[in-house]
């Protein structure tokens, strides 16, 4: 058997006698179901002890260069040509091989956890396929999760969904790195880390480097990540789509965007026009959003956040910061009246704000929109995108299907997507492009305010300031206020006000440089 | 491949469907005269020779699929809808109500589904036992399955948006849960027609299905036993229609269910 004389030289060293070489890739094409290619002729390689990293813009085929390097394509995609080396022998039988030599931290940790198996079970798993003695092993899986900066004592029975999305990202790269694999894989490393989790993050690759022995293979659209990580680095060129050209960057200005995106309603729609739904009042009492007294519990009971007093005015652009696992994400799922609030009152646009969605008007449904976290889960695997646009627009701004159609068009093209993209399904788009669908899902019906959960995660730097520019744009033209919970620096430095979360509540401060 | 698959299982379901539903006509050959002696081995004009009375073998198979397989679609149409409604409920709602209900399908699913049957069978007259007995033991299993589903997709950013919109539960539950579902849902379908053949079959060989001499697969089975030794065509041939049947349907769903 082939896999035989294969696993042979995977296991030791070269059949020559040479140190082994690690990961290499020549002329890799991965083609699509129409048979389009979605990488083309890639050559990469990697010698023990690199750290290689993978950039380019959304889109281009990061995940998918993965996918393929493990032999674990998803259905539609084939490699249509090209061969993969692990230390000079073909891979063949990759799921032994795999199982024995790479640990991989995919691109949405909190779906790729197992849902019913604690962090510390999560951890264990690998660790099984190492032939570790089963009494070692639950010793050696907490000190894992303390070495990403997860206490064992309180965080090692908790399962997926009583953790933060940092705290599940950490969870999973103690997983992937519980077995010191020979390949280790990591697809967006980082996304959901604050940044005391990102430095610990970086030493634990940083060490695995010095020492020599393993490969890694990063994806990442954090440049400083990259460059401080990264021995060498390959850029995949945007994907080869003939049918479809993307939108070159920064054809569509921010202005152009705008007067599309408030193009007033079809005349059978009676609401107002985007940016019409304005304070009542004037004068201090101008906030878009005004909360008091909000104090918030964990799903257990125990307090989470207490007294929390804040205010955003229309056009503001609020920064929320804080550790991972601090309420950030709670904070605004409470605004957004999808979790229970224990004590405070709010007011939006100067009317009360009830807590519980359901009892809220169409205007404050329309006034607030969310974008959640987790870019895998925020659209409808069943549904394509311009049904998951048209939906809003119709419900909320009383569109007829037509108008939709058209307005759900304009609302890709404002986000930077190409017009094919509202034919596809979630499966078909990559974390950046769903991310970016999710935005547009949230303008759609034209919100006083944004409730955005880490919206840049999933983004490389170039889509991530288009993003960003799309709602300062927004911000200028519509009185759009923004309220975005991010440890990205690039996200914070734009940003009128930072709140920081720090034990248990909230503390309000003009801009400062002290953002880290 | 995928889509040679989907277009394989589709046709091959088709065809079986077709021959099962339509045979009759489109033999043109009259499943009840007696045409030769008892047991006949196939030879010209009897392709798979005469059964106990002398009747044509192939014209009794062909005709005999109709009112079994429309039976058993339709009891596992009837399970499937009770149980992914029951379970859209079950999994979006936390009241008493709820609990008790999968209370009452969780007891469901310990008594033995032939008992629970036979009782059915005791009480109704023939068609409406095997629905009853098919909704009885299938729409639990799809409960339990579909509740599960929603029970997960509750956290799912889309339905969370969904909510944030304004959607009241009805409408995410069938606008963005159902469809999110559908490969799922298309997979038990084709498990409870499977429960729902084998339960017609199953009723059928015991007798009470259609009376005699109407020609039923099941019923030849029984009646054809005895001559196993002087045709065995005559058995062997209901048997594999039955098989054909639930494997056709079975291999749709699953073609279906892993569609991506």
């Amino acid at each position: 058997m082939s896999g035989r004389a294969a696993g042979q030289a995977v296991n030791g060293r070269a059949p020559d006698g040479r140190a082994p070489d690690g990961l290499t890739v020549s002329g890799l094409t991965v083609t699509g179901p129409d048979g389009a290619p979605v990488v083309r002729d890639l050559d990469l390689s990697a010698a023990r002890g690199e750290v290689l990293a993978l950039t380019g813009p959304s889109g281009a085929g990061k995940t998918t260069v993965l996918r393929a390097v493990l032999g674990a394509l998803p259905p539609g995609l084939t490699r249509a040509a090209g061969r993969v080396e692990w230390d000079r022998a073909p891979l063949s039988a990759t799921r032994h091989w795999r199982r024995r030599h790479v640990g991989y931290l995919g691109q949405d940790p909190s779906s790729a956890l197992h849902p019913l198996l604690t962090a510390r079970a999560a951890v264990l798993e690998p660790l099984r396929a190492l032939g570790l003695p089963r009494a070692e092993r639950p010793a050696r899986a907490e000190r894992m999760l303390a070495e990403v900066g997860l206490e064992p004592a309180e965080f090692a029975g908790r399962l997926p969904h009583q953790l933060s999305g940092g705290q599940a990202q950490r969870v999973a790269l103690a997983r992937a790195l519980a077995a010191d694999p020979d390949l280790l894989i990591l697809d967006e490393p980082t996304s959901a880390l604050d940044p005391a989790a990102l430095a610990t993050a970086v030493a634990l690759i940083r060490r695995r480097r010095a020492e020599g022995r393993s490969v890694t293979l990063v994806v990442s659209h954090d440049g400083s990540v990259v460059t401080g990580l990264a021995d060498r680095i390959t850029r995949l060129g945007a994907p080869p789509a003939p049918s479809a050209p993307a939108a070159p960057v920064g054809a569509v200005r921010p202005a152009d965007r705008i007067t599309r995106l408030g193009a007033p309603p079809a005349p059978s729609a009676p609401a107002a026009p985007v940016g019409a739904v304005r304070p009542a009042a004037a004068g201090p009492a101008d906030a878009v959003l005004a909360a008091d007294g909000l104090s918030l519990d964990r799903p257990d009971g125990a307090p989470l956040l207490g007294g929390v007093r804040m205010t955003v005015a229309p056009g503001e652009f609020v920064a929320v910061l804080g550790p991972s696992g601090c309420g950030k994400s709670t904070l605004l799922r409470a605004l957004a009246g999808l979790c229970p609030v224990r004590a405070g009152r709010a007011t939006l646009l100067g009317e009360p704000l009830p807590w519980p969605v359901r009892d809220r008007s169409v205007r404050a449904l329309r006034a607030l929109a969310l974008v959640g976290q987790d870019p895998l889960a925020a659209l409808n695997p069943a549904r394509p995108v311009a049904a998951a646009l048209r939906r809003p627009l119709r419900l909320l701004r009383g569109l007829d299907r037509a108008a939709a159609s058209a307005e759900a068009e304009r609302l890709l093209a404002a986000v930077g997507l190409p017009a094919d993209t509202a034919h596809r399904r979630p499966a078909a788009l990559s974390g950046g492009q769903r991310q970016r669908v999710a935005l547009a899902r949230a303008l759609a019906a034209g919100p006083a305010l944004l409730l955005a959960d880490e919206i840049t995660a999933a983004l490389d730097a170039e889509a991530a300031e288009r993003v960003l520019d799309l709602l300062d744009g927004l911000r200028r033209d519509t009185g759009l206020a923004v309220l975005a919970v991010t440890h990205d620096e690039a996200v914070a430095a734009r940003a009128d006000r930072v709140l920081r979360i720090d034990h248990c509540t909230i503390n309000d401060r003009r801009k400062t440089t002290d953002v880290r | 491949m995928r889509a040679f698959r989907t277009r394989a299982a589709a046709l091959a379901a088709g065809c079986v469907l077709v021959i099962a539903l339509g045979g009759e006509a489109l033999a043109g050959r009259d499943p009840i005269r007696t045409v030769a002696v008892p047991w006949a081995a196939a030879g010209p004009g009897l392709p798979l020779g005469a059964d106990a009375l002398g009747r044509d073998v192939l014209a009794r198979v062909l005709a005999g699929g109709r009112e079994l397989t429309l039976l058993a679609l339709a009891a596992a149409a009837a399970a499937c809808a009770l149980g992914v409604a029951g379970g859209l409920w079950a999994g979006w709602s936390r009241s008493r109500a709820v609990r008790t209900v999968t209370a009452l399908s969780d007891l469901l699913l310990v008594l033995p589904l032939l008992l629970v049957a036979m009782l059915a069978v005791v009480v109704l007259p023939g068609p409406s036992a095997v629905v009853a007995g098919t909704v009885l033991g299938g729409a639990p299993l799809t409960l339990r399955v579909v509740a599960d589903a929603t029970a997960q997709a509750r956290h799912a950013g889309y339905v969370e948006v969904a909510l944030a919109r304004g959607e009241r539960g009805l409408s995410v539950l069938c606008r963005e849960v159902l469809p999110a579902h559908a490969g799922l849902i298309g997979a038990d379908l084709g498990q409870r027609t499977v429960l729902a053949v084998q339960l017609t079959a199953a009723l059928n060989v015991l007798g009470f299905g259609p009376p005699p001499p109407a020609p039923d697969w099941a019923a030849m089975l029984r009646e054809n036993l005895p001559g196993i030794g002087l045709n065995p065509a005559a058995l062997l041939a209901p048997a594999v229609a039955l098989a054909l049947l639930a494997g056709t349907v079975a291999g749709l769903s699953h073609v279906l269910a892993a569609r991506p």
